[in-house]
C-alpha cells in the first residue's frame, strides 16, 4: 500500500514540476515572438496610442514582474483576460475545449478500434496478403500528411460523392472526416506497433510451450500473446493520444472545426498570450493525466511494474 | 484596414490547385440557378473578434459589423454617399455640419433612436476611458451638439469637407446608449443591440455566427430571414463548401480560384474594383532609394501588364498614380504607369547606381499574390540591372516593422480608400506622422495639409493634381495593381459587393433568385 502511495505521490511531484517548466516555456517563448499591441490597432494608429495600450495590458511592465503576477495567478486558477477576445482567457478556451475533446475521442476511438485487429491479425498472418496490404496501407497513413489527406478526403468523398458535409461542427456526419483524417496517422502506427509487439512475442518460449502442448492457435493468439504484446501497445497508444491533440491543429483547420488546435494558432499569430498560456497548459494536463493512466494500467498488465 | 484575415487568403494554395485541377464532370453540381432558401449562409476566411463597432476594423469582423449596424450616412456599392441614418445633412458655416436623423426608428431592442444615441457614440470612439480601437478616426471633431431628438449639429475644429464621408465608414457605426450604459462593454460586445437590417441570434466562436432579419428595418426587410457566418480559414474547403452548395457566399476568391468558380453550372464570380491599390511602399530614407531617379527606375522596370495578365488573370489594372480609379479626384486622363526597361536602365545609370542591394519585403498570402509578384517583380529588376532581393517576412515581424519604420526597402501595403478620396488614402498613410512617413517634400506635405482643411473642391481638385506630379516623380510608393475584390456565389443570389470591403446586405443590393 505504501508503495503505492509513494509511487502516486512521486507521480503527482513529477506532474507538477512538468507544468511549471511548461508554463515558463511558454511565457519564455510567447514573449519573444513578439508584441501583440501593433496587431491589435490600425495601421495609422500614432505611437501615443501603441504606449497606452501596452499600459492596458500590463505590457510596459518589466518582465520578471510580469512573470511573478502570471505564476501567482496561474496558482488560483487565474490565466488572465484574452487581449484579443476580451474575456477571461480561460473561459475561450473551455469553449472551444469540448469540440477538440469530441475531434479526438473519435477520432482515437477510430485509431484503436481498426488498428488493434488489423495488427493482431497481420501478425497472426505474417507475410499473408493480409498483411501486406495492411502494412502498406499503414505505410501511406503514417507518410500522406494530415492538410494533403483532409482535401483529400473533402474532395473525393463530399464534392465528388456528395455523403458528407465538408466542414463545420454539427451533428455526427460533421465528424466522421475530420475524425478520419486525424485518426489516420494515429492508427497507422498504433497498427503496426500492434503487428511487431505481437510478433515478438509469438516468438517467446512460452509461446512455443503453449503450441507444444497442443492448444489452438487461435486460443495461442488470444489467451496467451495479447496480454503480453499490450504494454509497449499501451504506451504507443497513450503517446497517440497526445500527437492527437497536437495533429488537430491542421484537421480543425481544414474542417472549419471549432476547436482548441485552431484557437492556439490563432492565438499565437494574435500574440494573444493569456490564451496560448491557458491552452497550452491545459494540454499539458491533459497529456499528463493520460500518462498517468497509462502508467496505472501498466500495473495493472504486468506485476513487476507495480514492484518496482 | 486590412489585418490579421488575408495571411489565410494563400495559405495552402498548393492543396487548392488541386480543386482547380478536378475535372469538371467528377464533381456533382446542382445547376441551381433559383432556390427557395430563406436563409444566406456566407462563409469567410477567419471568425470575427468581437461584435461591438468600436473596438475592431478587422475585415471579418466589419463584415459583420456593417450588417448589425448602421451609420449617418452610408457609402453604397457605387462608391457614392447615400443617407443612413441622416436623411440629410448640410454644412453651414466653415466648421458646422447639421444632420437631420431618420424618424421612427427603433433598435433591436425596441427603444427609439434618437440624437443622443448619436452624440454618445460618436463621443465614445475618441473617450479616453473607453480605450476603443478607433479613437483616431474622428479627429477632426471638436464637439457634438443634440438640440433635439432628430437633429445633431457636429462642430469641427478646422474646416472638414471630408466628415459625411468620415462617418461612412468604420468607427462611425452608432450604438445604442441607453442599452450600453444600463449593460456595460462586455455584455453589449455578448448580445449586440444596433439598427441594422439583421439582429443578433448566437455567436459560436471558429464556427458560426447566427443573425436573422430585422422586420421593422427603415431600409427595408432584407430578402433571407437569417444571415449566417461560418469561418472557413483554408481557401480549398471553402471553394468546396460553395461548390457542394453548403454555403451561398465565399469571400476572399483568389484569381486562381476564380475560373473553377465561374466555370460550374451553379456558381459564379462577383467582384467590385477594390477602393484601393496594391503598392510596393518605399523606404526613401534609405540609399539608393533616396534618389527619385532610382525609384523611377524601378518603377519602369515593372511590368505591370504582365503581372495582372498572368498572375491576376487579368483581375485588376494597371494604376496611374496614387488615387484608386473610383475616388474623388482620380484622373481619368493620366496614363497607366509606364514599362520602359530601356529607359530604367538609363535612370539608373544617370543615378549613378553602384548595384547595392534593394531589397522587398514580402509576406505570404498577407496581400493576395504578395510572394508571387515580388518573385516576378524581382526578375524584372534583375533584368534592368537593379541588384534586386526578396525577403519573406512572417505578418506579425511585418506588424512590428511597420510600427518601427524599419523596413529595409521595399514591402507590399495595400491601402484602402477609407474616404472615397486621396486625403483618406494617400495624405492618411504618406503624410507627416503618418504610418509610412518615409519621404518628406515641402510642396507636396503644404497641398496636402491645405486640400485636407478646404472646402473648395476646385482648389482641392488641383492640390491633389499638383501633389500626383509630384508623387510621379518621387515614387513614395511604386502602385503596382489595382485588383478586384472577388466573392464566389451561387447563381441563384443576387448580391453587389462594396468596393472598400464592407460587406452589407442590404434590400438594395441583396436578393436570392426565386422560381
Amino acid at each position: 500500500m505504501r508503495g503505492t502511495l509513494g509511487f502516486l505521490a512521486h507521480r503527482l511531484l513529477r506532474a507538477l514540476i512538468a507544468l511549471w517548466l511548461v508554463s515558463t516555456v511558454v511565457f519564455v517563448v510567447m514573449r519573444l515572438s513578439g508584441d501583440p499591441v501593433p496587431l491589435l490597432l490600425p495601421p495609422d494608429a500614432p505611437r501615443s496610442e501603441i504606449f497606452r495600450v501596452r499600459a492596458e495590458l500590463g505590457l510596459d511592465r518589466p518582465l520578471p514582474v510580469q512573470y511573478a503576477t502570471f505564476l501567482a495567478n496561474v496558482l488560483r486558477g487565474d490565466f488572465g483576460r484574452s487581449i484579443h477576445f476580451r474575456e477571461p482567457a480561460a473561459r475561450v478556451v473551455l469553449d472551444y475545449l469540448p469540440a477538440t475533446l469530441e475531434l479526438g475521442l473519435a477520432a482515437f476511438a477510430f485509431a484503436v478500434v481498426v488498428a488493434v485487429p488489423i495488427g493482431v491479425l497481420s501478425a497472426a498472418r505474417r507475410n499473408s496478403l493480409l498483411d501486406h496490404a495492411a502494412m502498406g496501407v499503414a505505410l501511406v497513413g503514417q507518410a500522406a500528411p494530415t492538410f494533403f489527406l483532409g482535401i483529400l478526403f473533402i474532395l473525393l468523398l463530399s464534392l465528388k460523392a456528395g455523403l458528407l458535409p465538408t466542414g463545420g461542427r454539427g451533428d455526427w456526419h460533421h465528424l466522421v472526416l475530420p475524425a478520419l483524417t486525424l485518426g489516420i496517422f494515429a492508427m497507422a502506427s498504433i497498427a503496426r506497433l500492434t503487428r511487431s509487439a505481437v510478433l515478438e512475442v509469438l516468438r517467446a518460449d512460452f509461446i512455443r510451450t503453449a503450441r507444444a502442448k497442443g492448444l489452438s492457435e487461435r486460443l495461442v493468439v488470444v489467451k496467451h500473446t495479447l496480454k503480453n504484446a499490450a504494454i509497449p501497445v499501451l504506451t504507443i497508444t497513450g503517446l497517440q493520444f497526445g500527437t492527437l491533440l497536437g495533429g488537430a491543429v491542421v484537421t480543425e483547420t481544414v474542417f472549419a472545426w471549432p476547436g482548441m488546435g485552431r484557437l492556439a494558432i490563432q492565438s499565437i499569430y494574435n500574440r494573444d498570450y493569456p490564451v496560448v498560456q491557458c491552452a497550452v497548459f491545459l494540454s499539458a494536463v491533459v497529456f499528463i493525466v493520460i500518462n498517468f493512466v497509462v502508467d496505472l494500467l501498466y500495473g495493472l498488465l504486468d506485476p513487476r511494474v507495480r514492484r518496482a | 484596414m486590412v489585418q490579421v484575415t488575408r495571411r489565410h487568403l494563400l495559405k495552402g494554395a498548393a492543396a487548392a490547385g488541386a480543386v482547380a485541377a478536378l475535372p469538371g464532370p467528377l464533381v456533382r453540381e446542382a445547376h441551381a440557378q433559383t432556390t427557395q432558401k430563406r436563409e444566406l449562409v456566407v462563409a469567410q476566411g477567419g471568425d470575427i473578434s468581437k461584435f461591438d463597432p468600436h473596438f475592431s476594423t478587422s475585415s471579418n469582423d466589419i463584415r459583420v459589423s456593417f450588417n448589425l449596424f448602421d451609420n449617418l450616412t452610408s457609402r453604397r456599392p457605387d462608391g457614392r454617399l447615400y443617407p443612413g441614418l441622416a436623411t440629410e445633412w448640410k454644412r453651414e458655416g466653415q466648421t458646422i455640419w447639421t444632420f437631420k436623423l431618420r424618424p421612427g426608428v427603433r433598435w433591436h431592442s425596441g427603444d427609439a433612436f434618437t440624437s443622443a444615441d448619436v452624440k454618445f457614440s460618436l463621443e465614445r470612439t475618441w473617450d479616453p476611458a473607453q480605450k476603443t480601437r478607433v479613437n483616431t478616426v474622428f479627429t477632426t471633431i471638436d464637439r457634438i451638439e443634440a438640440p433635439d431628438a432628430t437633429n445633431v449639429v457636429i462642430h469641427s475644429k478646422k474646416p472638414d469637407p471630408l466628415l459625411p464621408a468620415r462617418l461612412a465608414f468604420y468607427g462611425g457605426q452608432i450604438v445604442p446608449k441607453k442599452y450600453l450604459e444600463a449593460v456595460g462593454n462586455d455584455a453589449f460586445n455578448a448580445r449586440p443591440v444596433g439598427t441594422g437590417p439583421v439582429r443578433f441570434v448566437s455567436w459560436k466562436k471558429d464556427d458560426k455566427v447566427v443573425l436573422e432579419a430585422n422586420p421593422d428595418y427603415w431600409g427595408g426587410r432584407i430578402d433571407a430571414d437569417r444571415v449566417i457566418f461560418r469561418s472557413v480559414p483554408e481557401t480549398a474547403p471553402r471553394i468546396a463548401a460553395l461548390l457542394k452548395g453548403e454555403v451561398d457566399v465565399i469571400t476572399q476568391l483568389s484569381p486562381d480560384h476564380g475560373e473553377r468558380v465561374a466555370g460550374t453550372g451553379s456558381t459564379q464570380v462577383v467582384g467590385a474594383l477594390y477602393a484601393g491599390l496594391y503598392v510596393l511602399a518605399v523606404n526613401s530614407k534609405r540609399p539608393p532609394l533616396d534618389n527619385p531617379l532610382v525609384k523611377q527606375a524601378l518603377s519602369l522596370a515593372v511590368d505591370r501588364e504582365l503581372i495582372v495578365k498572368e498572375l491576376w488573370r487579368g483581375r485588376g489594372i494597371v494604376p496611374s498614380g496614387p488615387i484608386a480609379k473610383g475616388d474623388n479626384h482620380y484622373d481619368p486622363a493620366l496614363p497607366p504607369l509606364a514599362y520602359n526597361p530601356r529607359e530604367a536602365r538609363e535612370r539608373l545609370r544617370k543615378a549613378g547606381y553602384k548595384n547595392e542591394e534593394i531589397v522587398i519585403e514580402t509576406t505570404v498570402g498577407y496581400t493576395a499574390n504578395d510572394k508571387p509578384m515580388s518573385e516576378a517583380i524581382q526578375g524584372m529588376w534583375r533584368e534592368a540591372g537593379v541588384n534586386a532581393k526578396v525577403e519573406v517576412v512572417e505578418y506579425s515581424v511585418r506588424a512590428q516593422k511597420n510600427r518601427d519604420r524599419s523596413f529595409k526597402g521595399l514591402w507590399w501595403s495595400d491601402p484602402t480608400s477609407t474616404l472615397g478620396d486621396p486625403d483618406g488614402m494617400m495624405w492618411r498613410l504618406l503624410g507627416p506622422g503618418g504610418p509610412q512617413d518615409y519621404w518628406r517634400h515641402p510642396r507636396f506635405d503644404e497641398l496636402g495639409e491645405a486640400a485636407r482643411f478646404s472646402v473648395d473642391e476646385k482648389f482641392r481638385a488641383e492640390a491633389y493634381r499638383e501633389m500626383t506630379k509630384v508623387f510621379l516623380e518621387h515614387f513614395p510608393w511604386i502602385p503596382v495593381i489595382q485588383p478586384y475584390e472577388d466573392y464566389g456565389l451561387q447563381k441563384y443570389v443576387e448580391w453587389t459587393p462594396n468596393p472598400n470591403q464592407q460587406f452589407e446586405i442590404r434590400r438594395f443590393n441583396f436578393k436570392f433568385r426565386r422560381a
